[in-house]
């Protein structure tokens, strides 16, 4: 004993730094408490979503407005940097397009009213509905003297026939948008302790017409051995909203009263600017506790004030103005009925302040005896708008076998409207009083007054009354080498009758959803142990990669450049692309200027010019690129890609040519052009492709690529329809250059040869592109493309190397036309504007992670920057194009 | 409002501060008696046996994800100590026995791994996470505890073995 | 207000007396299961969030790393 006691104390005077060491250790994070706080996890995630609503009730008007849909894209990397820092990127994207509701109104005022088309001439004139557009102030309302709504009929002959029943009967006057995006990127930054973590972050988002930044603080706690777990989190968020407003309706919109502190309303170049700015702080507490050993708890609370512009600059509040004392019989009226006569159309106003709070619980319990997962959730929200919600929520986690994951899923979800909502409000006075004298004849007219009007109004849905109902499913399955693919669905009822209590808003605001998504989920981790675990076996200790790739990576702006050298080897790899086009135009070789590209680049004809030229064009590609070999001679390729488009335009200034008077629809198509940023984007078409072996001595390799390139982007986005009226002013297709996807079935061959020695390697490759379909659906095909490319590259350092490339393309023009409508006010609405010669040298840098963690992470970039061009007919000029390839093999 | 949100958050790091500081000195005092049946062979092991040797003492458990990650280090310690005074007894706390001798199929173990289910080492040894290790002197003393697994911490664990490995036993 | 400041603090209250049983860190097998995880699909709560935010008026309140305004 005494010895024992002996060398304690020897122990404890020498080990100065084990001593030091322990009381590190003690703030380490012990148990998982969830597996997310596993010790070391990177993880690369990709994710796509599709959002589709469905129509609504319009009541008998015949809307051929597509409901709207969004398409989503997301992207993150998680990554451990230290043994305990970790930090994750997040990207995502989102585009979105279709009709949703600007306003509700009485239905009897009718205010979605038929879009005609006339066709054909004389007798064989046919007319026929091609959608409903929104009428937000011209037309008529009665009411009684109750002010309800009431039948009206323009065509009855008696007072009777034409003022008849009361109608509370509302509808949504819908509106349809072209398409818009938004982009965010954000990070994460953690630190962890052993009980303890801490973490920042911060992103940015950006739509056309709203930006987002945001800080964020978080940190944990844990105690009892990882028992309990104490989360606090912080965030500050700050927003700005410059929207234009809708050109088609500013001109019936009242928006020269009311707004404050927050919002500005000028008129810049004839357009209408509406700019506001929020804040948000928010707070969130959770605290969870493991309640025994298939149990656990988590409580949290939170709070968020919000101060600023916080309506939707889109939506309005159709305000109907009645005199309670108009002299009814000078106006013919029965004396039941007073005239409301045209609503005038308020843009929305809220609070300009908000406060917060939700209070959450969420259990989890393991049902042993089926392995399977119980999460019930349930939230309470209030907010000072009047706002009270509830949601609950239950998830069945269901494992099936050792790799697969069954979850459906049912949700509720119920809230209060907020104090302001309302349909349509009807004030109680004159909108402009017109005082006479005693003759008769009018001397003055009183306007309105505002006092009268509530402080804040909103039609908007989403603030009423209202249940909401879903249920989905989501399946994922595991695959041995730490990749998930997980899919999901949901289900969504959106019902004034839904709502918990009762008195939700009429059956006019119901509408329903879905949702797909699908992930894939590389855990790098797991594969970066496989590889070890694989090297031990061996070696005792983690050598060289067996899958490196002798000679090393193409530029990143190659595809189809390598093989994997090992049957079932399998890789994941994420390529972007950024294209950008500004500045002259060309035509063949030389820049031309405005007046050439009037006269000449919109048809040969005397008749036909250009109204507008492009300013800049920007495409931006992100693509999944999935490899597998089944044998060791033989690839195959499978790439999903998502583009997202946008283009400015400006007025051709008017010089020096006679202009004949624009009609209505031309105006408003020049008008359409240069006030917006045009922007498309969602899926792109899905390559396919089989790389087969054709020589390799380990020092010269040659393998050709056969495949295709199937027709799943888009080639039928339309501008939305405008107005009204026989011939329409449907603008009808959007450039041949913004559509995502070629639409046809395009064969795609390629050869590639590449070579090494010591630091050196170099390739060529050859391929092309074949359409194989005369036109696609909307009428036309893309010109078959060939091109040819050189590089050479050196490796300063065994991760990192350097090339150098260049690169011949060769593209036809457009073969065929749009066969709908389609304005056309540019070059590039011309088919014979597309396509060219185009020489390029291509700078880049290629990074190969050789040891640790990330061993055999593959990254490179390239610029291609443009050296000649020959185009067909008149185009933007070229300004380079970025590309960056990530990959992993295992 | 903010004056509770303050009490609120004072009274909170109270706790936090009450929690850190009754954590126990489990390095100095000599190894619990520990012993168990290895998997999958069946032979019955003790702490004991292995006096004057040093022992590295790993509680794992196949759903613990940085246990899977430290099964490739502890192979290495085993085959670069093999041929001192050193052993690496794996202590499995699978309530399932079969959920181990899945994951000792996927994954290979060099080391000796006792089956543990019966909690009596763990509860001895007062184990606070998983994995926990312990490194063990020749005179049966743990010398340090280690809780987690980290990549980026195994050199200072084989720093330490080496320390303990040069120390020679204290004369009873 | 003051009714959902007394409701947050008796909830904060709440929880932490919530009595429960001690599991030792090596009994915590099953709360380690991918699908006893408190979020176990993350990135498509992410998504679905998203959509509920943009659709339902109780979306705020977290203090999550929201941006966007996706006014659609």
């Amino acid at each position: 004993m005494r010895a024992v006691e002996a060398v304690v104390a020897a122990i404890k005077n020498k080990s100065n730094s084990l001593q030091a060491l322990t009381a590190a250790a003690l703030l380490l994070p012990g148990l998982l408490q969830s597996p997310q706080a596993a010790a070391e996890e990177n993880e690369v995630d990709f994710q796509y979503g599709h959002y589709q609503e469905g129509y609504r009730n319009l009541y008998g008007a015949q809307s051929k407005f597509d409901p709207i849909e969004v398409d989503s894209l997301h992207g993150s990397a998680k990554i451990t940097l230290a043994d305990r820092i970790k930090l994750s990127l997040n990207y995502s994207e989102d585009t979105w397009s279709g009709a949703t509701p600007i306003t509700t109104a009485p239905l009897v005022f009718d205010a979605n009213r038929a879009i005609l088309k006339t066709t054909g001439r004389g007798k064989n004139a046919v007319t026929t509905v091609v959608g409903a557009s929104p009428y937000v102030q011209s037309g008529q309302l009665f009411v009684d003297r109750n002010f309800n709504p009431i039948n009206y009929n323009l065509f009855g002959t008696t007072k009777k026939q034409m003022y008849g029943a009361v109608n509370k009967q509302v509808v949504h006057t819908m509106s349809t948008a072209s398409p818009e995006t938004r982009q965010q990127g954000d990070f994460k930054l953690g630190y962890e302790w052993d009980e303890m973590a801490l973490n920042v972050g911060g992103g940015i988002s950006v739509e056309r017409d709203y930006e987002s930044r945001f800080v964020n603080l978080g940190s944990r706690w844990d105690f009892n051995q990882k028992q309990t777990s104490l989360n606090l989190g912080l965030s500050y968020t700050n927003s700005s909203t410059f929207a234009i407003l809708d050109h088609f309706v500013t001109p019936y919109i009242e928006h020269n009263a009311f707004f404050k502190n927050y919002v500005d309303i000028n008129p810049d170049s004839g357009k209408n600017k509406l700019s506001g700015q929020k804040e948000d702080w928010a707070t969130q507490l959770s605290f969870s506790q493991v309640l025994n050993k298939s149990a656990l708890i988590e409580f949290g609370a939170g709070y968020t004030r919000s101060t600023g512009y916080m309506s939707n600059p889109y939506k309005l509040v159709e305000i109907f103005f009645v005199d309670p004392k108009q002299k009814t019989v000078a106006l013919g009226l029965p004396k039941n009925v007073l005239a409301a006569g045209a609503p005038h159309a308020f843009l929305e106003q809220r609070p300009e302040e908000r406060n917060q709070w939700n209070l959450n619980t969420h259990y989890a319990q393991h049902i042993d005896l089926l392995d399977a997962a119980l999460h019930f959730d349930y939230r309470f929200y209030h907010d000072d708008w009047g706002i009270n919600s509830h949601t609950f929520e239950l998830d069945w986690g269901q494992p099936i076998g050792n790799s697969w994951m069954v979850t459906p899923r049912v949700r509720y979800y119920t809230q209060d409207s907020a104090d302001f909502y309302t349909p349509y409000l009807i004030s109680q006075q004159a909108y402009n009083k017109i005082i006479y004298n005693k003759k008769g004849v009018p001397i003055k007219s009183i306007p309105y007054d505002p006092n009268q009007l509530p402080s804040y109004f909103s039609s908007d849905q989403r603030l009423s009354g209202y249940g909401a109902l879903s249920s989905g499913i989501t399946v994922s399955k595991k695959f041995a080498k730490g990749l998930t693919l997980e899919a999901g669905f949901e289900y969504y009822t959106h019902k004034g009758a839904l709502k918990l209590g009762g008195g939700g808003e009429g059956s006019y605001a119901d509408f329903n959803y879905y949702t797909v998504n699908a992930a894939l989920k590389v855990d790098l981790s797991t594969l970066a142990n496989i590889r070890i675990a694989d090297h031990s076996e061996h070696a005792g200790h983690a050598g060289h990669s067996a899958h490196s790739h002798h000679g090393g990576h193409a530029p990143a702006g190659v595809m189809f450049d390598h093989m994997l050298s090992q049957a079932d080897d399998i890789m994941i790899g994420y390529r972007y692309m950024y294209g950008f086009q500004s500045g002259n135009m060309q035509h063949g070789a030389d820049f031309v200027d405005d007046l050439t590209v009037r006269n000449n680049g919109c048809g040969q004809k005397r008749s036909e010019y250009c109204l507008v030229r492009a300013t800049d064009h920007t495409m931006q590609m992100h693509m999944l690129d999935i490899m597998y070999a089944p044998t060791d001679w033989l690839n195959l390729m499978l790439m999903p890609q998502f583009m997202t488009m946008d283009m400015n335009f400006r007025a051709i200034p008017r010089v020096r040519i006679r202009i004949p008077t624009l009609d209505n629809e031309l105006a408003q198509a020049v008008n359409h052009h240069i006030s917006h940023e045009h922007a498309t984007g969602g899926i792109g078409d899905t390559g396919m492709y089989a790389l087969v072996k054709l020589f390799d001595n380990g020092e010269h390799h040659l393998h050709a690529g056969i495949g295709f390139s199937a027709p799943t982007g888009n080639v039928g986005i339309k501008y939305r329809p405008i107005h009204h009226g026989a011939g329409g002013d449907d603008l009808g297709f959007v450039h041949y250059g913004m559509q995502l996807g070629s639409g046809t079935w395009d064969f795609k061959p390629s050869v590639t040869y590449t070579g090494h020695l010591d630091d050196w390697s170099w390739g060529a490759q050859l391929s092309g592109t074949k359409r194989l379909e005369k036109q696609n659906k909307s009428g036309f095909a893309l010109g078959n493309i060939f091109q040819s490319t050189v590089w050479g590259s050196y490796n300063i350092f065994d991760w990192l190397s350097t090339s150098v490339r260049g690169v011949y393309t060769t593209q036809g023009s457009i073969r065929g036309e749009y066969n709908e409508v389609h304005d056309k006010s540019s070059s590039f609405d011309y088919p014979a504007n597309y396509g060219g010669q185009y020489w390029d040298v291509g700078f880049g840098v290629n990074a190969t992670v050789t040891g640790g963690s990330f061993e055999g992470n593959h990254l490179a970039f390239e610029w291609l920057q443009p050296v000649s061009d020959k185009v067909n007919g008149f185009q933007l000029e070229r300004q380079g194009a970025l590309s960056l390839a990530w990959g992993y093999a295992f | 409002m903010n004056q509770r949100i303050t009490i609120l958050l004072s009274t909170l790091f109270f706790f936090l501060s009450i929690q850190t500081s009754i954590a126990t000195e489990t390095t100095g005092r000599v190894a619990p008696a520990c012993e168990g049946s290895s998997i999958p062979d069946a032979k019955n092991y003790n702490l004991q046996q292995f006096k004057g040797k040093v022992v590295y003492v790993d509680f794992w458990a196949s759903w613990c994800a940085p246990c899977v990650q430290s099964f490739p280090f502890m192979n290495s310690l085993e085959h670069e100590f093999k041929d001192k005074d050193f052993k690496v007894l794996a202590v499995n706390m699978d309530e399932s026995a079969v959920d181990a001798q899945n994951f000792l199929k996927e994954h290979s173990a060099k080391f000796t791994v006792l089956n543990g289910s019966d909690q009596r080492c763990a509860k001895a040894f007062d184990v606070k996470a998983m994995p926990s290790s312990y490194l063990i002197d020749r005179n049966g003393v743990i010398r340090h505890e280690h809780l987690g697994f980290r990549a980026g911490e195994t050199g200072q664990l084989q720093q330490f073995i080496k320390q303990l490995l040069s120390e020679s036993p204290a004369s009873h | 207000m003051n009714k959902a400041n007394r409701l947050f603090i008796l909830w904060i209250f709440t929880a932490s007396v919530s009595g429960c049983a001690e599991v030792a860190p090596w009994e915590r097998g099953n709360l380690a299961k991918p699908q006893m995880a408190l979020d176990p699909t993350p990135m498509q709560t992410g998504f679905r969030s998203h959509i509920y935010g943009s659709r339902e008026a109780a979306s705020g309140g977290d203090a999550g790393s929201g941006g966007g305004c996706g006014c659609y």
